[in-house]
């Protein structure tokens, strides 16, 4: 345990060391704030869930470049090599990795908090809804790390890594849009592959079991299979 | 302490390794010799538990690779061909992180960290970004996180490659100083350099070990059938060339 914090540690600061975090860090705000302000603006309504939508979409572009590096990096500059050699399991590797995104990660969204506390200076927010709604961008987010962390495990390349992950984060988001063309069950199994419609739930404030299974069996798949596509080297 | 037994390694069709067995004791220093391809890199992986074998077995002091990979490499630092360095922590982060996944007690943190930067004369560049150090201090970086652990068995992938002549000098002097307490296998294809340091010669060739002696008996033995002089160059050269023609490459 104590080494898969030592992991998650390297990780996050590793991140404050290059630049790219900062500038991900300040843009993704900057962006948030131009459209939390146009939101509010717009609907004058005390509520977040348009909020929650668009931050949806955006880490959808955002996080396959926190995730591109997280083993691409150490396997083109073969620092993979001390980790693996190391009295480490592959299990404490992935998982320290994992946490260690996911702390930044969760910095990001610690930045939003500020809307909940104009909301609740200017108006009477429900703050269960709003509650829920982060639950539910945090367990969003996870979920895509967890999945731009399994494609940087196929490859060396970082930028192919971010397009995998790109892929897949689209074809999953986007796959309500092919709903119309299919019926029975399996317009029934497109909208439930699709995260649109889980995290709908959540920024209405409605925490269901479904949703919560959806994301946290996600998050299990793409970190078991990291966890074997390193132990199988899958990448040479 | 190390022993392989039949050996082999495939990538896809290609065999890097073929059927290696040899034996290293507790104590000594060998000197692991080949061209450029010849599999060596390969090898040291399988024997640090990072690239699996394809089939035989590999046994670091009296442990199966197959079912105690974990606890083998508590035992063995290795300092791969680049010294695995995350460049942008400073360079005593980078060994406090190295201290911390390889098990290093708690207590002994402070103390192992101090000792390997003296060792390793890290003292000025501690608080340095790795990234901004030259190829010497980050060999020798590479070289502490080696030893941090205090390992009984240390694998060299060509430790002095790079460095300038002082800097040759003084890692090898730093190698020297470890096999009062350590088993070494270093790969080189620095020959003057294993007549200095080595006390035994693995000499491998297309994934093969061709020969395997103690230094003396390989430089004192002129004439026989194997070794034609009384150099180790020649001796190297001498192997390569007999099978070259035996196998007609």
């Amino acid at each position: 345990m104590s080494k898969i914090l030592s992991i998650a540690k390297k990780e996050l600061a590793s991140y404050f060391k290059s630049p790219v975090a900062y500038i991900i860090l300040i843009l993704t705000i900057v962006v948030f704030n131009v459209f939390f302000f146009m939101i509010i603006e717009q609907e004058r309504e005390a509520s977040l869930k348009d909020v929650f939508q668009v931050m949806e979409f955006m880490f959808i572009f955002l996080v396959p470049i926190l995730t591109m590096r997280i083993f691409a990096e150490e396997k083109s500059t073969g620092t993979i090599e001390l980790l693996m050699t190391s009295p480490l399991t592959n299990t404490e590797i992935v998982l320290g990795k994992y946490l260690g995104a996911l702390a930044f990660f969760s910095t990001i969204i610690g930045f939003t908090f500020v809307y909940y506390g104009i909301v609740e200076y200017f108006g009477h927010p429900d703050r269960m809804t709003i509650f829920a709604g982060y639950a539910g961008i945090w367990l969003e987010g996870a979920f895509f790390l967890a999945v731009g962390m399994m494609t940087s495990s196929w490859t060396r390349n970082q930028i192919v890594a971010a397009i995998t992950s790109y892929v897949i984060l689209f074809l999953i988001y986007f796959s309500i849009s092919f709903m119309k063309y299919f019926s029975g069950p399996a317009e029934a199994a497109i909208r439930q592959l699709s995260t649109w419609t889980h995290l709908e739930n959540f920024s209405s404030g409605l925490i269901t079991a479904g949703d919560v299974v959806y994301y946290l069996s996600g998050i299990l798949v793409c970190v078991a299979l990291t966890r074997l596509s390193i132990e199988n080297r899958l990448w040479r | 302490m190390i022993v392989t037994k039949h050996v082999t390694k495939y990538f896809g069709n290609f065999p890097a390794v073929k059927d290696v067995s040899f034996e290293i004791h507790p104590g000594e220093i060998v000197g692991f010799l080949g061209k450029n391809g010849a599999g060596k890199t390969t090898l040291m992986r399988i024997l640090t538990a990072y690239l699996p074998a394809s089939s035989g077995t590999v046994l670091i002091d009296g442990e199966d690779m197959a079912g105690h990979s974990l606890s083998i490499r508590k035992k063995i630092g290795y300092l791969p061909e680049t010294p695995p360095l995350y460049t942008n922590m400073t360079v005593k982060d980078y060994l406090k992180f190295a201290a911390e996944i390889k098990d290093v007690p708690v207590k002994q943190r402070r103390n192992r960290l101090d000792k390997v930067i003296e060792e390793c004369q890290l003292a000025d560049v501690q608080g340095k970004t790795i990234g901004t150090l030259s190829k010497g201090y980050k060999q020798r970086v590479g070289i502490a996180q080696a030893i941090i652990h205090e390992p009984k068995i240390l694998i060299l992938d060509e430790p002095t490659i790079g460095l300038d002549p002082i800097q040759i000098l003084q890692v090898r002097s730093l190698i020297k100083n470890l096999r009062n307490e350590r088993t070494v296998l270093l790969s080189t294809h620095i020959l003057s350099e294993i007549e200095q340091i080595a006390q035994r010669v693995l000499i491998i060739r297309s994934g093969q070990i061709i020969v395997d002696g103690s230094l003396e008996e390989l430089l004192k033995a002129p004439g026989t059938a194997r070794s034609g002089g009384s150099t180790l160059e020649e001796v190297f050269v001498s192997c390569h060339q007999k099978q070259t023609e035996g196998y007609g490459e």
